[in-house]
């Protein structure tokens, strides 16, 4: 029978002490996004010496489902509630902007944060009513919501029915054309990072984590519940609003088959899963993995359905290794390196 | 303190509370005790408004609070535990006491999680309830006692008037039970008024101030731990003669 001496037990003590402090350890690691925000801001230099603008495209790409994978987070990665209906908010955001722009033409840029408001303050009605369910009824409902607001844009005359509306392209030469929207992307991104930070190390946070666990132990701890839910199905569509303000500018034209269709939502979801739902750096890392698998099977299998198995695949692989996420698995093996310990 | 009156809770055909009414005073130690089914527990979340009483009021420091959001009800002092400990997984301990403390409108919503004040005061508590050193553990890797214990720190952190305890004592081995009747104990020597829920008869009759039996939705009998102990109306409910005659 082994003895336990004092000593082993100091050292076991240490052991665990230590890990918690690895796992609080957070300022090691801030230049870590900061470099990657300084490479991206930088980028575009590139330019100069060739043309990179399929690569300028994939980050901006990257970067616009990171805005919404992290708006998308705070309701289902804190609060627990998994929508599959925020494309509706895309399109939302998207349609705001992009009359305003034809119409007024005000740049989208300098409308998203007003798009995104729109979308947030139709997210909060929606919730008042949508999150009196949860579990599969919340998302059944989410589901319908796509539904009807397809049926609704696809005939409303106004903003051009399923024809969708053109939006005039900018007049920069073709390898600038694209940096507006990419600086707004990644300004955005960072800013739906660092807001999703923000919220999870506030009351606010805690609250919607606690929600996800189990609403009548809140409910009982004295939150207010409701109003939790809706402030965060609000936000998180304000972000999606956002990035749909930009998207169809960059496009140049909404139509309702780029923002309704259910893939725009499932992607959201599937890069929060896949990276870590209710972590800060899993929908970035979710995002980019997501984007890159689509890009590298398109290009080695052509752009037929085959590319998407394969992704489906790599998806069932990561899941059954990583079934909390790439960052949440490694975060609850304590093995998550510290320059993705964003929380 | 607390006054339930005409309180009714019926799921369908079954009337779970059927017209109970008692009160708990200001400072005392009530149990709420009967067999099982007898409907203490759907009482407690009728009061507490986890469930949404059919009928009746219930009053606490002359305000009707079964109208309230449960959340509301906390605000108001009135906290409650769950007889299954309703833990917080992925929520260390520490956390999960602090998602207790309370919340004063949204200006707060916007406060760091954890503020250093409110991370003393649930040392504190989770200290003089002896399981400080698990502060920084998930709350799901704790025994069963010892959830009984950290819900009794979250429950403190609100600074509640009175508290709800559903059965405390279910399922914990007698060495933490004297130290959890030591704490209940300590507490409302410090003013704290309780109202608990409990099979525990040694444990109701050496702690509480005050019995109300409860059978078949009703309250049969009421007052101290000696004179319910040998009302016949509370006798003949636990040894099944109550069922018979409703057969």
């Amino acid at each position: 029978m082994p003895t336990i001496d004092a000593e082993d037990i100091l050292e076991q003590r240490r052991a665990y002490n230590e890990t918690l402090a690895q796992a609080a350890d957070k300022t090691r690691a801030a230049w870590f996004p900061i470099a990657i925000m300084a490479a991206l801001l930088s980028l575009p230099a590139l330019q100069f010496v060739g043309n990179y603008n399929y690569l300028i495209h994939l980050v901006l790409f990257t970067a616009s489902y990171v805005v919404m994978a992290s708006g998308w987070n705070v309701l289902g990665g804190f609060a627990g509630y998994i929508s599959l209906g925020h494309n509706v908010f895309f399109a939302v955001g998207g349609y705001f902007a992009g009359m305003a722009f034809a119409r007024f033409e005000i740049s989208t840029i300098i409308l998203a944060p007003v798009a995104g408001l729109v979308a947030g303050a139709l997210g909060y009605l929606i919730g008042l009513i949508t999150l009196r369910v949860r579990g599969p009824s919340f998302i059944i409902s989410s589901l319908a919501l796509v539904m009807i607001f397809r049926i609704f844009f696809e005939n409303w005359e106004f903003v051009g029915g399923a024809a969708g509306v053109a939006l005039k392209a900018n007049s920069l030469p073709v390898e600038w054309a694209k940096l507006p929207y990419y600086y707004a992307f990644i300004v955005m991104a960072a800013f739906a990072v660092w807001a999703s930070y923000r919220i999870k190390h506030s009351k606010f946070g805690l609250g919607l984590r606690a929600i996800s666990k189990d609403e009548i132990k809140s409910e009982s701890a004295g939150i207010d519940t409701r109003f939790y839910k809706v402030m965060a199905f609000a936000i998180s569509a304000f972000f999606v609003g956002m990035a749909g303000a930009v998207w169809g500018e960059y496009l140049t034209y909404i139509r309702p088959n780029i923002f309704l269709i259910i893939l725009v939502s499932v992607n959201m979801v599937l890069m929060c899963i896949l990276g870590g739902k209710g972590t800060i750096a899993g929908p970035v890392i979710g995002a980019v993995l997501i984007v890159a698998f689509n890009e590298f099977f398109v290009a080695t299998l052509g752009a037929s359905e085959i590319n998407i198995l394969a992704t489906g695949l790599i998806m069932m692989l990561c899941l059954m290794f990583f079934p909390l996420g790439i960052v949440g698995t490694l975060a609850r093996h304590r093995k998550l390196p510290r320059i993705l310990n964003w929380d | 303190m607390l006054d339930i009156r005409n309180l009714c809770k019926h799921f369908g055909g079954i009337k779970a509370v059927d017209e109970c009414s008692f009160g708990v005073e200001r400072g005392s130690i009530t149990a709420l005790i009967g067999p099982n089914g007898a409907g203490k527990t759907t009482a407690f979340n009728c009061i507490s408004r986890t469930m949404t009483p059919t009928r009746g009021e219930v009053w606490l420091d002359g305000e009707r609070i079964d109208e309230l959001r449960p959340h509301k009800i906390t605000a108001r002092g009135l906290s409650r535990t769950f007889q299954i400990s309703r833990n917080l997984a992925d929520m260390t301990v520490l956390e999960n006491v602090i998602c207790q403390s309370r919340i004063n409108g949204w200006r707060d919503f916007f406060k760091p999680a954890m503020s250093p004040e409110e991370i003393e005061k649930a040392m504190g508590l989770l200290d003089f309830l002896g399981i400080a050193r698990l502060a920084h553990e998930d709350g799901a890797n704790l025994s069963y006692g010892q959830k009984k214990l950290m819900d009794l720190a979250a429950l403190l952190m609100s600074d509640p008037k009175i508290i709800l305890l559903d059965e405390p004592a279910g399922g914990v081995n007698p060495t933490l039970l004297e130290e959890i009747i030591g704490h209940i104990r300590e507490l409302n020597r410090n003013g704290l008024t309780v109202l608990i829920v409990e099979h525990n008869m040694d444990l109701i009759m050496r702690l509480s101030h005050r019995v109300v039996v409860m059978a078949q939705g009703s309250v049969i009998a009421s007052g101290t731990p000696d004179e319910v102990r040998n009302d016949p109306a509370v006798l003949e409910a636990y040894l099944g003669g109550a069922q018979e005659a409703a057969a």
